[in-house]
């Protein structure tokens, strides 16, 4: 069992670095930066900075498409190097240990967002009552209260009674909803995209909507070569709408 | 000094000092309640609060405004906040009485996030950073902690980026609206925007919508025929297509409850996945 307020401690670093609030502050993340306040916290920086700076190696580049994280490097740190310091584990199986746990990251953040949704409707309603300071809130406050819930629960408990709490609770929740969870990361995306294709009307104009999805189906292509094509579209459809308009003038 | 003059339900201007206070709390708030539903929405809707508590002064149009700006919304922070800008600048057009429907003004965020994402993704977290990061780590490999306080430049980097960009939206949007609005070219530019937009969500959708059947049905002879494969083959995407086009349709026959499309969606998903079909 390790030290309570060690635990604690690293919850909230893994709570502060992971929440999002300050968009760049998610620099944070980097296990080469959370090794710092880790050694620290331990007495022993130089040994946390080496085992911080080889889990680093393995997530150099780290771009969340659609904010979509592949894998978490922050709690792989903030369980693997806790872990190391306290065990006289090498880095290299510190790194080993780490991956793992960067997936069940990627789960949290799965977790995170899916409930977060909720707050959409909490706005929409601040919205209609004009209650700006509600929709400051729900911007805020109400998902960080919910964020920390998500995060700060397993790193501490990971920290206090060791991997072994994690690896039960993994045991205990079923494999179909951890996967179902999965499939609705992929599926919720479908309502605001609704409402966007809603608000933005025109009947006549939806057939520009299941152009751009099928080129990207069909062609994978990147979205800033779908953005060219669209603008392309655009500037055509444009000139063609105003030529007519020009001949029925001219008729 | 006419202030009796001041007719109460006209909008104020809009200074240097609230576009700036835009930026930082668009900073501040960019992920912080991102949800798979409308991913940035309410982080983009707060940070125009400043400005549209200056723009309109009645409760209906403050609503509007409001609700406008909490659709689906997604791009990558830095790079992303000229389209704040512009925003700025066609919301302070519309509120002085231009004729610029609030379709036109999502449409143009709608066409822009994409791209803008696109770059930002490059630059910032497949560049930017990679570059510090490996700049630093020989230090912290060597256990130096001036390797984790190192990686910390990239906040300021970021800041003052995003703050240049922000503004430059807004100087050079408000220029390109004004100059539009005078040569009577705004009917265009809404009905392409709407074009652009509507192109650009149909490119999104088919990159973030996923949704594949897993049940395959078990032939005597031979391997199993995978659902998917048939589906795929007719055309990629159509279960994700039709989901997207399934929920349009809920919303323009009902209500637009959205909550009960979340727990339908949900409850399906897990239903699915517990029967194995997906």
């Amino acid at each position: 069992m390790g030290d309570f307020s060690r635990a604690v401690i690293i919850g909230i670093l893994y709570f502060v670095s992971n929440c999002c609030f300050g968009y760049t502050l998610t620099i944070f993340r980097r296990p080469l930066f959370l090794a710092l306040p880790i050694g620290l916290l331990f007495g022993d920086v130089p040994t946390a900075m080496v085992i911080g700076a080889s889990i680093q190696t393995i997530y150099i580049v780290l771009v969340a498409p659609g904010n979509q994280l592949p894998s978490d490097p922050a709690i792989a740190a903030c369980i693997a190097i806790p872990l190391a310091l306290s065990t006289g584990m090498s880095p290299q199986m510190a790194v080993t240990t780490a991956v793992p746990f960067g997936l069940f990251g990627a789960f949290l953040d799965q977790m995170r967002r899916s409930a977060n949704s909720v707050f959409n409707r909490m706005a929409d309603n601040y919205a209609e009552e004009c209650n700006t300071r509600g929709i400051i809130l729900t911007a805020s406050l109400y998902p960080l209260l919910l964020t920390f819930v998500v995060q700060f629960t397993p790193v501490f408990l990971a920290n206090y009674f060791g991997t072994s709490a994690i690896q039960g609770f993994l045991n205990v929740v079923p494999d179909w909803v951890m996967h179902g969870f999965e499939i609705a990361g992929g599926v919720l995306p479908a309502i605001g995209s609704a409402i966007a294709v809603t608000v933005i009307g025109k009947k006549a104009l939806l057939p520009f909507f299941i152009a751009g999805f099928f080129l990207v189906a069909y062609s994978s292509i990147s979205i800033m070569g779908a953005a060219i094509f669209g603008v392309i579209i655009a500037i055509v459809y444009i000139q063609c709408i105003s030529q007519k308009n020009t001949s029925v003038k001219e008729a | 000094m006419e202030n009796s003059e001041i007719k109460i339900n006209q909008p104020e201007k809009i200074t240097k000092k609230d576009v700036r206070k835009a930026y930082f709390l668009w900073w501040l708030f960019t992920d912080t309640s991102n949800s798979y539903e409308r991913l940035q929405a309410i982080g983009f809707c707060a940070s125009m609060i400043p400005i549209l508590k200056k723009l309109y002064k009645t409760k209906e149009d403050l609503s509007d405004a409001l609700k406008r700006h909490l659709n689906f919304f997604n791009t990558e922070g830095i790079w992303g906040s000229p389209i704040h800008g512009i925003t700025i600048a066609m919301e302070e057009q519309k509120a002085n009485g231009a004729d610029m429907p609030g379709e036109a003004i999502t449409s143009i965020k709608t066409g822009l996030m994409g791209p803008m994402a696109g770059i930002g993704d490059t630059l910032d977290w497949g560049t930017i950073v990679p570059i510090i990061t490996g700049i630093f780590l020989p230090l912290g490999a060597a256990g130096n902690p001036l390797g984790a306080i190192g990686v910390l430049i990239f906040i300021p980097i970021s800041i003052v980026l995003g703050l240049f960009l922000h503004r430059k939206g807004y100087t050079v949007g408000r220029e390109a609206v004004t100059q539009m609005l005078q040569g009577g070219q705004m009917q265009q530019l809404i009905t392409g925007a709407s074009v652009l937009g509507l192109f650009m969500m149909g490119a999104i959708t088919a990159g973030f919508v996923n949704l594949e059947i897993a049940l395959e049905v078990k032939q005597k002879v031979g391997d199993p025929i995978s659902i998917q494969g048939i589906l795929d083959s007719i055309a990629p995407g159509i279960l994700p297509l039709a989901l997207v086009f399934g929920i349009i349709m809920y919303f323009n026959r009902k209500e637009q409850n959205t909550l009960k499309v979340l727990i339908i969606i949900i409850a399906m998903c897990l239903l699915g996945s517990f029967v194995g079909l997906f």
